[in-house]
């Protein structure tokens, strides 16, 4: 009974974190006020520790704790009420106290409850006198004690909120930092990483990182992870029952919380794995999918640690994002690998398409016909690539035309220039056969023929009407004298069908040199 | 990588070049390629049968190769072991796949695309020294 209470009690005394903090003035306050209503020379708030009473004001006594075997304020600690001893010689349970005895020769005691809001005492405002005192204190001097006594309690609350809101605000902002963080990271590493740094700090722990745990919860593959200076990372794969009684918890979707492993019965019967590895407490936070543990946060101290309520919600909050963070890019990625394969199957299907037209075209002597099939062949197979990277979605149109011209050389004498444009699948391609035919245009008849001509491939995005219309041109100049083309063969068909297969096209071929006006409206060229 | 001697020029005798590419459609037309070209040709179905036929003869002068081969090894390892076990043969790699971001070409290896232009391939045959013993 007693020791249960004494639990309780050292749990009630940890959450307001009091113990061997400084003197502050409304405890000081209050002992002076004691002292001298009682009309007393010494006046303490004493708090009950396990193994020491502890003195958060005092005055009148040099020492800031006794062991709690010399604790008066001790005794029948857990009856409600002030207690009252008048002659400490002639109590049997004082009369052998060494602070009765000794030379600092206590007499008269009283000493009134500290009473936390869920009722537990976690120690008493007392006063104490070198003279014995009969009749003890006068009603008034009670009941203005007792007072005094939920005023410190009040105090301890209110430190305790505030001590509690800090804590939140600062939790508040790394969870939103956690949450950049997940979504800016391309990868699972910088994610997990980034986000147990973020952790780590405001924590302020030895370690942080983050783990996914297979079906059987028995073993978790760690990934990068955050430690401070001088503290070895655990990234990689552990078993959990080599560290202790500590995979049920997990398995179970409770987090693992010890506060210290030495003393904690998971963990105190084999300390090594644990010690080896710089952890003295932890907390393992399980992300739960579809009722089984699929992944862990942890987080590691290298010191004994009291987990406070906000900061296991806050780790809770912390694995979930990351869970969905890493999930999200696995997705990504398999979808990636997807989109490789299809590409690849493509390209291949190309290089059939290839070799089956120049087999089939072997006996024909005029080999250009078939070096322009083979060209247009690869313009249409990098039109690919470049929308492959964003999975067959888009294509911006100066990737576009840079890969289309690649091929060709001539960049010193071709000059792109406009802002980025979004082409769809099939705006990309027709777009990127448009510009290859005017490149291999510009190289036989153009400006690019002879030595010195250049071409300019400009774009704009103008309002006309109620929508956004881009505007790409073409302008040659330098070149030799321009020929009208006497036949309409199929890359002029081409030229002519546009950006988006459906015309918008104005050619003038005259000097400087071929300018070509080519148009569509930004929303049917992003969704073409 | 440029403190590497020059390559002695070509010899007669190793002016041969070795095609290697699984899919049979596609090997026959890279053979054509490289024969249309004037080149001598010799052809693997892959890795192994490539490695088989350097180690038999002294007279292959580059190795044009595809990467994604199903059975044994690819065309990047194969290419390492290449400039590891006969550092003067020269090497063309091509892939429908982009090129591995993190990989790195052996030296005096080139990479190429599929679908390639055949004039490419051939200018950097011509480049890389292949002899044209039919037009020579």
């Amino acid at each position: 009974m007693t020791q249960q209470a004494d639990r309780e009690r050292a749990d009630a005394l940890a959450a307001f974190d009091i113990l061997d903090t400084d003197a502050e003035r409304a405890f000081d306050d209050i002992v002076y006020i004691a002292a001298q209503t009682c009309d007393v020379p010494i006046a303490l708030v004493s708090v009950l520790d396990r193994q020491r009473q502890w003195f958060k004001a005092r005055v009148g006594l040099g020492v800031s704790e006794t062991p709690i075997e010399q604790s008066v304020c001790k005794l029948e600690i857990d009856e409600p009420g002030l207690l009252q001893i008048p002659d400490l010689t002639k109590d049997a349970r004082t009369a052998e106290n060494p602070l009765v005895t000794g030379p600092r020769a206590f007499r008269f005691y009283a000493g009134a409850p500290l009473v936390t809001r869920s009722g537990i005492v976690i120690g008493r405002l007392c006063v104490i006198d070198t003279k014995p005192r009969p009749s003890g204190l006068a009603r008034a001097q009670r009941d203005l004690l007792e007072a005094l006594a939920r005023q410190v309690s009040d105090q301890l609350e209110l430190r305790r909120i505030a001590r509690s809101s800090g804590m939140m605000i600062a939790l508040k902002e790394a969870l939103a930092e956690v949450v950049e963080v997940v979504r800016r990271s391309s990868s699972i590493a910088a994610m997990t990483r980034g986000a147990a740094e973020v952790v780590g700090r405001v924590l302020n722990v030895e370690r942080a990182g983050f783990g996914l745990v297979d079906e059987a919860t028995e073993t978790i593959d760690v990934e990068p992870d955050w430690t401070a200076p001088g503290t070895a990372s655990i990234a990689g794969r552990h078993r959990f029952q080599d560290y202790g009684d500590i995979r049920d918890e997990l398995a179970g979707g409770e987090p693992l919380v010890i506060d210290d492993v030495e003393t904690d019965p998971r963990t105190s019967s084999n300390v090594a794995p644990m010690r080896n590895v710089g952890i003295r407490a932890l907390v393992n936070m399980p992300v739960r999918e579809h009722g089984e543990t699929v992944a862990v946060f942890i987080v590691n101290a290298a010191g004994p640690r009291r987990w406070a309520p906000e900061e296991l919600a806050f780790l809770r909050n912390v694995a979930d994002r990351i869970e969905a963070g890493v999930s999200r890019l696995r997705l990504r990625e398999q979808q990636e690998t997807i989109n490789g394969e299809i590409n690849h199957r493509l390209k291949n299907m190309l290089s059939m398409v290839q070799a089956i037209a120049t087999q089939t075209l072997r006996g024909v002597a005029d080999r250009e016909p078939i070096e322009t099939f083979e060209q247009r062949l690869v313009a249409l197979s990098s039109a690919h690539d470049i929308l492959m990277q964003k999975s067959w979605i888009e294509a911006d149109l100066k990737t576009v035309a840079e890969a289309t011209f690649k091929p060709f050389g001539f960049s010193d004498r071709l000059v792109l220039d406009g802002p980025h444009v979004a082409l769809g699948a099939r705006a990309a391609l027709s777009t990127a056969l448009l510009f290859h035919e005017l490149m291999t245009n510009a190289c036989k008849y153009g400006a690019l023929s002879g030595p010195a001509g250049q071409v300019l491939l400009a774009w704009t995005v103008v309002p006309e009407g109620d929508k956004e219309c881009v505007i790409v041109s073409w302008q040659e100049e330098g070149g030799p004298r321009v020929v009208q083309p006497t036949r309409k063969g199929f890359g002029s068909r081409l030229i002519r069908m546009g950006l988006v297969g459906t015309g918008g096209v104005g050619l003038r071929n005259e000097e400087p040199g071929l300018q070509a006006e080519m148009r569509a409206s930004l929303a049917h060229l992003a969704k073409a | 990588m440029n403190d590497t001697p020059m390559t002695a020029a070509p010899q007669a005798d190793r002016s041969i070049i070795l095609v290697v590419e699984d899919e049979p459609l596609l090997r026959m037309f890279a053979t054509d390629m490289v024969e249309d070209a004037g080149f001598q040709v010799v052809e693997a179905a892959n890795a192994t049968e490539a490695v088989t036929i350097l180690e038999a003869r002294t007279d292959i002068r580059i190795v044009f190769t595809d990467i994604d081969m199903p059975h044994g090894i690819d065309g990047m390892r194969l290419a390492a072991c290449i400039r590891d076990r006969w550092p003067p043969i020269d090497i063309i790699i091509v892939s429908g796949k982009p090129f591995p971001p993190q990989a790195q070409l052996p030296e005096r290896a080139v990479f190429y695309p599929k679908p390639y232009r055949q004039s490419e391939i051939i200018a950097a045959m011509v480049k890389m020294g292949a002899v044209q013993p039919d037009e020579g």
